[in-house]
């Protein structure tokens, strides 16, 4: 079955040429096959997990992609332990969101072509985790970054969305400057891209290289998954319609800079400096992101900076080495089951409310949407780490293993972890109180377009998959983690989990700790947001402008922009205005002379092609004297 | 005693023929004489149908014949029918080439969707302008020799790029000239520019024809055999002059020169693949090249290597020329047929770029570009064809302005084979480009590679200018309206388009295939 | 009497055939100087036949014949189509193709 894991990919990809090829022709039924392929592919997956075993990679050869001198490219594909966990989560949750799509859309006249967008997202994320070199890897890292771009900004009425999809598309690609830049040096020191390759003989390549290599992987992490400093996409890419945020920028493909540190272990593991960044970056963003979370009124912003928080968990765990990966692993995956579920949710929370998504004009909804109310609900608890629910297992390991590492780093890396356990509890709470409960605000404003608004739950093919997705956010935390049954799956790909035994707090305590700072963070919001559910300031429709600074900050996202602004776009632009100079004044001149002296020559000289037979005759004779006269002058001369 | 009446006693024993190994061949000449007895015999309505089945019936068994060779060939080649044809695997691998891209073209010229009757005449005989002239534009009927035709053009290729000495070769060159000359004067519409291109390529054909018989009997002067490897021999040790060989060279060249279409023997070119009708256009463009090229690697790298120190300079110049001439005329072209021929100009500069190379790797990416060069162009007149007003085919540039918004599917296509013309990845004329240029840098020509990618920039604009055109021009008011391409064009157009996609995706299978072998010297 | 004076004729007969394409007008007579640019390679083909005691120039003497012949049927048949066209047999006037 391994040797044909190549149609995991063509089911999805033959679905997006059809419906792209097909045109309009495909309009009836082009929403039923893009969920078919991607149901496919998860079918011939589950079936792929239950037949083999996986207790090593397999590498298939499908064929030679660049066959360049010493540089072989193979398109092949890796089946392991790690890229079958993607592979399952990216093929269910995906099916599950196709499935939400058609109600979602059902209003939209280019449905056929958002499945296909949708399509071709799914087969290169899977040609990201599927293939068996960084190559590849980098093709389908371009590939969803080529999706997320269209789907962004597919909105294309709203000048907004196409903003968005730009700076996505900019600030990725800072990233994925990052990632060539490391497949280069592999290149160069190890003469290989093939995992197989550049795993065997990283070891022998200096200690210096490994950490550049790391710390460029980093970077294209960093633009992928929206860590710190390339963090400020994220959020804005909620432009594009909710699906899309529920699938490429929570579930799946702002994990791949996850995956892609996960699957880079073998070298993370050589680095230690490495991986101290990589975890501080997470520490950072994982506080960034949920201080942020707690400013913002649009439903799906705070649902964003919160992913940009949850993936800093990840990034924190990954850092940890041998301590984490399989911990960022099985957090990637609940992550995966509860924000997907969440941001359903908030669709189908827009989808009643005429697309608003300001939460100050919801309230009371849960009596509207019973079904919505209650699975968000559900992925609500999971992410606060709720007792026995996905998040309280996979969170909670990740905050013991960052309070496993010795001295400071303990301290740091494990006390921002909490801090922000307990600032996900506010800010989650606040979401779930100004929409689900208090006072129905909606009653007395209209949406933006001047529409009254009439909630009203959603259709089937909407609800069905956010109830799926609600059981996989209250079980799989206790699935994966009960008994270190994800972790044993994955040793053979990112080695065994290992614990420590001298971290900076006792083991036992930490459960009750993060149970505690969370309750803090759900009591604080409750006493804001709670209670006064009758002429709060905080629920006004205006936003008051005198707010005390760190209120502030968090609204101009913490300065992220800004920071962005002042050290890259400013000498950036800077640069590009001399460089616009120098190209205007001296190579265009250049190059503008020499096309000129091409045109002109050319009109020139196409007068020589008279008409006339004799002078054509002449020309050759011309020629045979020329050929003629010069061999025996270079023989003889 | 008279060295003639000498010879005269011995005995002369009848050639060995290996007939499994110039089967197609004989198949493809064969067909071609039923083909003569079908325009004799059978009724005029059934000559059409007649003459496709057989024409395309043909092609393949030549096709089926070729394959059932290839798989159990003798690794070396053999030399044949006395010493004559030399069936080695790069005349293998051009025959292969020539049957599949005439398939396409055959297909073209027998497609009756695009225009009633087909592209040809109804009756050639008819002169132009009169009453009779416009009837016949109206009718459905078509010259059917244009098959047979065909057919023996098809045949004096595969000949050519086997010949093993320089006679079979002119005979060869003479056979793949002479119906290509009749079948450019045969298109319904614009019969005079149909006739001037034919007149032009005669005149003009039979003159570069001379020059090649000159040097062919200045080399049988020098060596005492027109064999290709007697001429080698010679070459590397005589005690005759010098001025014998690199006359005979320089002329010999000259004939090669023209039939591929390399500048300065280029001028023909232009103004016959305008006149010619279009399907014709596109089996010269493609399979002519094909065959002449196989010639020119055949004769440069059997017969001429030992001395290629002397003729390589003079060489370089022509592809220079060529170069330069196909890339910076083609920019200022306003007729769609008329850019194209001056691409293959330029191209015909960067083949022999890989012809002169006389590696392995120039030979295989010689052949590769061939196939590749060929299908795309092929593909390029089929779609030109279909894009006509009520005069026939509008192949004025500004006819084509704004057409992606009426057209989006042909559009693309165009786009497609002018990128793969341009040389840009993914298509087959990047690969083509990138082997016969590292072939030539291995070869230490690293100036001319630099000069070549400088024309290559060049020439990708004109490409560019017709791209930008379609997509980004308002269409004209009274533009010219897209056919509807029936089964036979469409299924060469998609020929010539899967064929170029794919040996720009997965170019290794037929580089090892182009790679499998080198020339045979035997004989 | 050597042969090469026959080699020299030949080559003098072949450069008036060249120049004769170049500077007559009449598509026949142009077709004529071709023809006797093939005939002056015959001679040389036949000298050197002589020169090098084999029989091989002599036949490829009539092979060249041979297609001459095939080339007048062509040429003379594209020749008549278009004076019929034309009623003019000067090849300057068919230039309504180029640049």
């Amino acid at each position: 079955m391994i040797a044909s894991s190549w149609l995991l990919v063509a089911f999805p990809a033959l679905g997006a040429l059809v419906l792209l090829v097909g045109g309009k022709r495909t309009n009836s039924w082009g929403h039923l096959l893009g969920c078919a392929t991607v149901a496919a592919s998860f079918v011939y997956a589950l079936a792929l997990f239950a037949s083999e075993s996986l207790s090593q990679a397999v590498d298939t050869t499908l064929w030679s992609w660049i066959p360049v001198e010493a540089l072989q490219v193979d398109f092949g594909l890796r089946i392991d332990p790690l890229s079958m966990t993607f592979v399952l989560l990216i093929t269910g949750v995906g099916a599950l969101i196709h499935v939400y799509s058609i109600g979602y859309m059902s209003d939209d006249r280019d449905r056929r072509r958002f499945f296909a967008y949708l399509n071709l997202f799914v087969a290169s994320m899977l040609i990201l985790v599927l293939g068996n070199s960084f190559v590849m890897l980098y093709l389908g890292w371009e590939g969803v970054g080529l999706a997320s771009y269209l789907l962004i900004g597919w909105y294309t009425d709203r000048p907004a969305a196409a903003t968005a999809a730009k700076k996505a598309f900019l600030m990725n690609r800072v990233g994925d400057v990052g990632l060539a830049i490391a497949i280069f040096l592999m290149f160069k020191h190890i003469g290989s891209t093939s995992y197989e390759a550049v795993f065997a003989g990283i070891g022998d390549v200096s200690p210096g290289v490994v950490t550049a290599v790391a710390l460029l992987l980093l970077l294209g992490a960093c633009g992928k998954s929206g860590q710190f400093p390339l963090q400020a996409w994220l959020p804005d890419a909620m432009e594009g319609p909710t699906p899309v945020s529920a699938l490429i920028h929570a579930a799946t493909m702002v994990t791949a800079g996850v995956y892609l540190i996960a699957r880079g272990a073998p070298i993370y593991n050589l680095t230690e400096d490495g991986r101290l960044v990589v975890a501080l970056v997470g520490a950072f963003t994982l506080l960034l992101g949920s201080i942020i979370g707690c400013a913002y009124d649009d439903i799906k912003k705070v649902l964003a900076y919160s992913t940009v928080s949850q993936i800093g968990y990840m990034m924190l765990a990954v850092g940890l080495g041998p301590f984490g990966y399989a911990l960022a692993i099985a957090h990637l995956l609940t992550h995966g089951f509860f924000k997907a579920g969440l941001f359903l949710g908030a669709g189908s929370v827009m989808h009643a409310m005429n697309d608003e998504v300001d939460m100050r004009k919801f309230g009371g909804l849960a009596k509207k949407l019973p079904i919505t109310a209650v699975t968000f609900g559900l992925g609500y608890l999971a992410i606060i780490g709720f007792p026995f629910l996905s998040g309280f297992f996979t969170k909670d390991a990740i905050i013991e293993a960052a309070f496993g590492q010795e001295g400071w780093r303990g301290w740091v890396l494990g006390g921002s972890a909490l801090l922000a356990a307990g600032i996900t509890g506010f800010y989650m709470t606040r979401l779930m109180l100004l929409t689900f409960f208090g006072k129905e605000r909606w009653r007395e404003t209209t949406s933006a377009d001047g529409r009254e608004f009439h909630p009203h739950e959603s259709p089937p093919t909407m609800t069905a998959p956010m109830i799926v997705l609600s059981i996989g956010s209250v079980a799989a935390g206790g699935l994966l983690i009960g008994g270190d049954t994800l972790a044993e799956f994955l040793s053979p790909s990112v080695g065994a989990l290992q614990e420590s035994h001298h971290g900076v707090l006792p083991h036992a305590l930490i459960p009750w700790l993060t149970v505690l700072v969370s309750g803090l963070g759900v009591l604080g919001a409750w006493a804001l947001f709670g209670r006064r559910t009758e002429g709060s300031t905080y629920t006004a429709v205006e936003r008051p402008e005198r707010v005390a600074w760190p209120v502030r900050a968090a609204r101009k996202d913490l300065y992220g922009n800004a920071l962005n602004e002042a050290l890259v776009a400013t000498p950036g632009m800077w640069l590009t205005r001399s460089a616009v100079f120098l190209d205007n004044r001296g190579v265009d001149g250049a190059v503008n002379g020499l096309a000129a002296a091409f045109g002109g020559g050319s009109g020139r000289l196409r007068r020589m092609q008279t008409g006339f037979v004799r002078s054509y005759a002449l020309s050759m004779l011309g020629g045979s004297f020329l050929i003629v006269g010069a061999l025996l002058l270079v023989r003889f001369g | 005693m008279n060295p003639f009446l000498a010879q005269q006693m011995q005995t002369v024993e009848a050639p060995g023929i290996d007939w499994g190994a110039i089967l197609p061949m004989v198949i493809v000449f064969g067909a071609a004489c039923v083909g003569v007895l079908i325009e004799a015999f059978v009724p005029k309505h059934q000559r059409w149908s007649g003459q496709v089945v057989l024409t395309l019936g043909s092609i393949a068994a030549a096709g089926i014949a070729l394959g059932a060779y290839v798989s159990g060939r003798p690794e070396h080649g053999v030399v044949t029918m006395g010493t004559t044809l030399s069936i080695d695997t790069p005349a293998l691998f051009l025959w292969g080439t020539l049957l599949a891209l005439s398939v396409a073209a055959v297909l073209m010229i027998a497609d009756r969707s695009v225009e009633p009757g087909g592209s040809f005449v109804a009756q050639a005989g008819i002169a132009p302008g009169t009453v009779q002239d416009r009837a016949q534009v109206q009718s459905t009927g078509m010259q059917t020799e244009v098959f047979p035709l065909a057919l023996f053009a098809l045949g004096g290729m595969m000949a050519f790029t086997a010949a093993n000495d320089l006679l079979t070769m002119f005979i060869a060159l003479e056979v793949l000239s002479l119906p290509l000359y009749l079948m450019c004067g045969l298109a319904r519409r614009r019969r005079l520019l149909s006739q001037e291109a034919a007149v032009k390529y005669f005149l003009l054909g039979a003159f570069a024809s001379a020059f090649f018989l000159y040097g062919l009997a200045l080399l049988y002067g020098y060596a005492g055999s027109v064999k290709l490897a007697d001429i080698a021999t010679a070459a590397a040790g005589t005690d005759r002059s010098d001025t014998l060989l690199f006359a005979g060279l320089g002329l010999l060249m000259v004939g090669l020169l023209f039939k591929g279409s390399v500048g300065p023997f280029h001028t023909w070119t232009p103004d016959v693949y305008q006149g010619a009708p279009t399907p014709v256009t596109a089996f010269m463009a493609a399979c002519t090249k094909v065959a002449a090229f196989g010639g020119i690697l055949r004769v440069l790298t059997v017969a001429f290597e030992a001395t290629s120190w002397e003729w390589r300079g003079v060489m370089w110049a022509v592809a220079i020329i060529s170069m330069a001439i196909g890339a910076v005329l083609g920019l200022t072209q306003t007729d769609l047929k008329r850019m194209i021929a001056y691409s293959s100009i330029a191209h015909a500069g960067f083949l022999l770029i890989g012809t002169m190379a006389l590696t392995d790797e120039g030979l295989s990416g010689t052949l590769f570009y061939l196939l590749a060069y060929g299908f795309t162009t092929l593909a390029a007149f089929g779609v030109i064809s279909l894009v006509r007003d009520s005069t026939g085919e509008a192949t004025h540039l500004s006819a084509w302005a704004g057409l992606a918004k009426r057209s989006p599917l042909l559009a693309g296509v165009f786009t497609f084979l002018l990128l793969a013309l341009a040389g840009i990845p993914l298509t087959s004329g990047f690969v083509g480009k990138f082997v016969v240029f590292s072939a030539a840098l291995s070869d230490g020509m690293a100036p001319l590679v630099v000069i070549a990618l400088v024309f290559s920039a060049v020439a990708a604009f004109f490409y560019l200018r017709v791209v930008v055109l379609m997509y980004f021009s308002e269409p004209a008011s009274d533009g010219p309206t897209v056919s509807v391409p029936g089964a036979f064009t469409t299924a060469s157009i998609a020929l010539g388009v899967i064929v170029t996609l794919l040996l720009g995706l997965l170019p290794t299978f037929a580089l090892d295939w182009a790679g499998a072998g080198g020339f045979a010297l035997g004989g | 009497m050597t042969p090469t004076y026959y080699l020299l004729l030949s080559a003098l007969l072949f450069s008036i055939g060249a120049v004769g394409v170049l500077v007559r007008r009449n598509a026949i007579v142009v077709f004529m100087c071709i023809e006797l640019m093939l005939n002056a390679v015959n001679l040389s083909l036949v000298t050197f036949a002589r020169i090098n005691a084999d029989l091989g120039g002599q036949v490829m003497a009539f092979f060249v014949m041979v297609v001459a012949a095939a080339e007048v049927v062509v040429g003379l048949a594209i020749i008549m189509a278009i004076f019929r066209t034309r009623r003019s047999a000067s090849i300057d006037d068919t230039n309504l193709l180029k640049y």
